[in-house]
C-alpha cells in the first residue's frame, strides 16, 4: 500500500493530533497560532493605524510645514501653541454643542424609528430599508444635496412666499449649526436604528408578556423591562454617535465649509486648515491629538458608565 | 423573528460593512484621476500634475499629440486637494510628479525647495512673467490672468439700446450713473457679488496692496502696524466702489445666499450688467445660456492715480520641474523639453490660446484668444496696462480676511471695524519670508 499523501494528518506533528497540552502551552505554538489567525490583520492595523499614529505623535514635536524635507525639532512648542489657539478652542466648543444636540437627537429618533419598525406595522421591512438609506450616501454627497436644498429649494420657497429674496439658513451662524445637526441626524438615525432594532429583537416576548400579566401597562413594560434589557444597544449607539460627531469633517466641508464668517468651523476642520491650508503641520497634528484624547475620554467614560449598570435577563 | 426580516437585516448589515470599508479605502483612488495607466514601453515617461480643472481633458489630448511627435509619454494627473497639501503627500511618499502646476506663491516655497533651474530654456526670453528665485528660473507661466469688473455688453445694449463703451466708465461716479441708468431702463439690479473668501479677500481686497508704487513696503508697514487704513486713499476708494457693488447687488437682501453658480448665470445670461471677477470665469460663464460678449474693465474708482485704467493681474498657474533626487536627470530634461514645446511649438500656442482660451504669457504667441474676457485682457497686456500681482500673502490671508470681507458684505460690520480687523490681522501674523 502506497503511503498516503497530501492528507492534513501527514503534515501536522503527532502532538497536534494527540492533543498534547504541554506542547500547546509553549510560546512558539501560541505565537504561530496567533500569526496564522491574526497576523495579516495585525500587520495591516499596525501599518495603517499604529505606525502613522506614532509617527504623528513624533511630528507634533517638530515645526514641519508639511512639504519640507527638514523637520526641525521644537519640543512642546506646538502643544503650547495649540492650547493658546483661541480659534481652536472656539471650534472645539462648537463641536461639543453640535455633538450634544446631534447625539441626543440621533438616539431619540433612532429609538423611536426602531420601535415603530418592530411594532409590526405593515411594510416595516420597507421602512427599515428606507430609513437606512441616508447612511449609504457618503458625507460629501449628502452635504452637497442638503446644501442645495437649504440654499436653493428653501430660499425659492421663501422668496415665493414673501416676495423678496430670503436669506438661506446657511447664511447665519446659528442657522448653519442647525443645518449641520439636521443633516447629521438625518444621516445617522437610520444606522443607529438598526442597532436598536437588534436590541428590541433580543428582548424575549415572554418577558414582556410576564410583565403585562403582572399588571404592567405597555409603557411600564417598556420602561422597566425592555429598555433596561436594551442597555447595551444604548451604550453602543451613543458611543458610535459621540465618536462620529466629534470628528465630523465631510459634512462640515461640503455643507457649510466653515461659513458664514468661519462660525461653523468644527474642530476637525480647524485641524485640517491649520495643518494643510496654513502649512502648520506640527501644530495641526498636536491639535488633532488633543481632539483624539478629548474624544477618547468622552467615549470611554460613556461606555464605562453605561456598562456598569448593564443587566441580563 | 420572521425569516424575511432576518434576511433583510443581514443584507442591510452586510451593505453597511461594505460601505464603511469603501469609505475607508475609497479616498486615494477617487481623488486622483489619471489618463491611461501604463507608461510608454519604449520611450521616456514623465508625469504632469495639473491644478486647473477646466483644462484637464485638453491637457490629456495634448499629451497624446506630444507622444505622437516625440515618443515621450506624458501622464496627466489632476487632484481637487489643496495644491500644496497634495504635492506634500507626493513628496512624503518619495514619488513626486515630474512637472507640477502650482500657484505663483508656491514657486517661492515648493519651487524654491525642489524646482530644477530652467535658466537658458528657449521660452525664458519670450516672456516677462517667468519666476526666478535666487537667480534661478524656476516657474514657467501657463497663462496670464487679470482681475477687474466684468461687463455684459449684450445686457447693457438690451437695456439702454446703445453700445456700451467701457472707457466711458472710469470713475465711481460714472459707474453709479451707469447703474442708475440701467435701473431706470428696467434692469432690476445691475450688479452681483461673488461671496467666496478667495474672491473678496484674495482678489478684491488684494488690490489695496497692489495698486501702489511699492506694495512690498506697504505690506511691511502693515506687518509693523504702521498703517491706518481709514486714512488710506486707495483703501477708501476701493471700498467706496465695493459699497456701490453692494448697493446695486441683485442679492442685496441675502448676499451670503448667493451661490457662485447664480452669480455666474446672471452674468452669462445677461440678467445683470457688472460683476467683479476675472478671465478664469470664462469657463463658468460658458456653462449657461451665454449671451455676450462679456468683457472686463478696471475697477472704477474716484481716485486718479497711476493705476487708473489698468487691470490687476499677471502670470498664473506656474509649472516647476521637480529637481529632487526622486526625478532622474533624463526625466528632468524631458520635462523641460515639454515646456519648451508648449511655449514655442504651433501646437502648444494653439493649445493655450485657442483650445483653452487662455491669455498666453509668451510674446511670440499670436494665436487669437478664444475667450471673450481673455481677448480684452490681452489688449491690456499688450498695451502694458497690467498692475502686477502681489504674491507674498500669508497662507491664511484669504480665509481670515475673507471672513471679515463677508461680514462687510452682509452689513455685519462697519468700514472702521473692517479696517481694524485687517490691521489687526497683519500686525499679528508671522511675516512671510521671501
Amino acid at each position: 500500500m502506497p503511503p498516503p499523501t497530501g492528507g492534513i494528518s501527514e503534515q501536522l506533528p503527532v502532538s497536534y493530533l494527540q492533543g498534547d497540552n504541554m506542547k500547546r502551552n509553549t510560546l512558539s505554538y501560541k505565537v504561530r497560532q496567533y500569526l496564522m489567525f491574526g497576523g495579516v490583520g495585525t500587520f495591516l492595523f499596525a501599518a495603517v493605524v499604529i505606525v502613522p499614529f506614532i509617527y504623528g505623535i513624533y511630528l507634533t514635536f517638530t515645526s514641519w510645514d508639511g512639504v519640507s524635507p527638514e523637520k526641525p525639532f521644537v519640543g512642546l512648542a506646538n502643544y503650547a501653541a495649540a492650547f493658546g489657539d483661541h480659534e481652536y478652542w472656539l471650534a472645539m466648543g462648537r463641536t461639543v454643542i453640535y455633538s450634544v444636540f446631534s447625539v441626543v437627537l440621533i438616539n431619540i429618533l433612532a429609538f423611536v424609528l426602531a420601535y415603530l419598525v418592530t411594532s409590526g406595522v405593515k411594510g416595516q421591512n420597507f421602512f427599515r430599508a428606507g430609513f437606512f438609506v441616508p447612511n449609504l450616501i457618503g458625507g460629501i454627497v449628502l452635504g452637497y444635496v442638503w446644501k442645495f436644498v437649504f440654499n436653493r429649494a428653501f430660499v425659492a420657497i421663501g422668496t415665493a412666499i414673501t416676495g423678496h429674496p430670503t436669506n438661506s439658513l446657511l447664511a447665519t451662524p446659528s442657522g448653519a449649526m442647525f443645518c449641520l445637526i439636521f443633516a447629521s441626524v438625518w444621516q445617522y438615525a437610520g444606522y443607529m436604528m438598526l442597532i436598536y432594532v437588534a436590541g428590541f429583537m433580543s428582548v424575549s416576548d415572554s418577558l414582556k408578556e410576564a410583565a403585562m400579566i403582572d399588571g404592567c401597562t405597555p409603557s411600564q413594560a417598556m420602561r422597566n423591562v425592555t429598555i433596561p434589557l436594551m442597555r447595551s444597544s444604548f451604550v453602543q449607539c451613543i458611543f458610535l454617535s459621540i465618536t462620529r460627531c466629534f470628528v465630523i469633517y465631510d459634512v462640515n466641508l461640503s455643507l457649510t465649509k466653515g461659513e458664514p464668517f468661519g462660525q461653523s468651523v468644527m474642530a476637525a476642520m480647524h485641524v485640517y486648515n491649520t495643518a494643510f491650508t496654513y502649512k502648520n503641520y506640527g501644530m495641526g497634528q498636536a491639535e488633532a491629538l488633543i481632539l483624539f484624547v478629548v474624544c477618547a475620554v468622552v467615549g470611554v467614560t460613556q461606555v464605562w458608565v453605561g456598562k456598569k449598570g448593564e443587566v441580563e435577563a | 423573528m420572521k425569516s424575511s426580516t432576518k434576511k433583510l437585516l443581514t443584507i442591510l448589515l452586510a451593505l453597511a460593512m461594505v460601505f464603511s470599508m469603501a469609505a475607508c479605502g475609497g479616498g486615494s483612488s477617487s481623488e486622483e484621476e489619471s489618463t491611461e495607466g501604463g507608461g510608454a514601453g519604449d520611450g521616456t515617461s514623465i508625469t504632469l500634475f495639473n491644478s486647473k480643472n477646466e483644462i484637464q481633458e485638453n491637457l490629456e489630448d495634448l499629451a497624446k499629440v506630444y507622444e505622437e511627435q516625440t515618443g515621450v509619454h506624458v501622464e496627466v494627473y489632476y487632484s481637487q486637494d489643496t495644491v500644496s497639501a497634495h504635492l506634500a503627500t507626493k513628496y512624503a511618499s518619495k514619488a513626486p510628479y515630474t512637472l507640477n502646476m502650482v500657484d505663483a506663491k508656491d514657486i517661492y516655497s515648493l519651487g524654491k525647495q525642489y524646482g530644477a533651474d530652467m535658466t537658458g530654456s528657449k521660452w525664458v526670453d519670450d516672456t516677462d512673467y517667468a519666476i526666478s528665485v535666487d537667480d534661478k528660473v524656476l516657474g514657467f507661466p501657463t497663462c496670464i490672468e487679470a482681475r477687474g469688473i466684468l461687463y455684459n455688453t449684450a445686457a447693457i445694449k438690451k437695456a439702454l439700446g446703445e453700445d456700451f463703451d467701457p472707457a466711458s466708465v472710469k470713475t465711481l461716479d460714472d459707474f453709479k450713473a451707469m447703474c442708475d441708468k440701467l435701473v431706470a431702463a428696467g434692469m432690476e439690479a445691475p450688479t452681483a457679488v461673488l461671496k467666496p473668501d478667495w474672491s473678496l479677500a484674495a482678489h478684491y481686497l488684494q488690490q489695496v496692496y497692489e495698486e501702489r508704487e511699492d506694495p512690498e513696503a506697504f505690506v511691511q508697514d502693515l506687518y509693523a502696524g504702521k498703517v491706518d487704513l481709514m486714512k488710506d486713499e486707495k483703501f477708501n476708494a476701493l471700498m467706496d466702489t465695493f459699497d456701490a457693488l453692494k448697493e446695486y447687488n441683485m442679492f442685496k437682501s441675502a448676499p451670503l445666499s448667493a451661490e457662485d453658480e447664480l452669480v455666474h448665470q446672471a452674468m452669462s445670461e445677461g440678467q445683470d450688467a457688472f460683476q467683479f471677477g476675472g478671465c478664469w470665469e470664462w469657463n463658468d460663464l460658458q456653462t449657461y445660456d451665454y449671451n455676450g460678449p462679456v468683457g472686463i474693465m478696471p475697477v472704477p474708482q474716484n481716485l486718479k492715480d497711476d493705476y487708473t485704467g489698468k487691470l490687476v493681474g499677471g502670470g498664473s498657474k506656474y509649472f516647476y520641474v521637480d529637481g529632487s533626487e526622486y526625478t532622474s536627470e533624463a526625466d528632468q530634461e524631458a520635462a523641460k523639453a515639454f515646456l519648451d514645446w508648449l511655449a514655442t511649438s504651433d501646437e502648444g500656442k494653439e493649445f493655450v490660446s485657442g483650445t483653452c482660451g487662455m491669455v498666453s504669457p509668451f510674446k511670440s504667441n499670436t494665436v487669437e484668444c478664444t475667450n471673450d474676457i481673455g481677448k480684452v485682457v490681452k489688449e491690456y497686456v499688450d498695451a502694458g496696462n497690467l498692475v502686477p500681482n502681489y504674491d507674498y500673502d500669508p497662507d491664511d490671508h484669504y480665509s481670515k480676511l475673507g471672513i471679515e470681507m463677508q461680514k462687510y458684505l452682509a452689513d455685519q460690520c462697519t468700514r472702521e471695524e473692517l479696517a481694524k480687523a485687517i490691521q489687526d490681522y497683519w500686525a499679528n501674523v508671522t511675516p512671510v519670508e521671501h
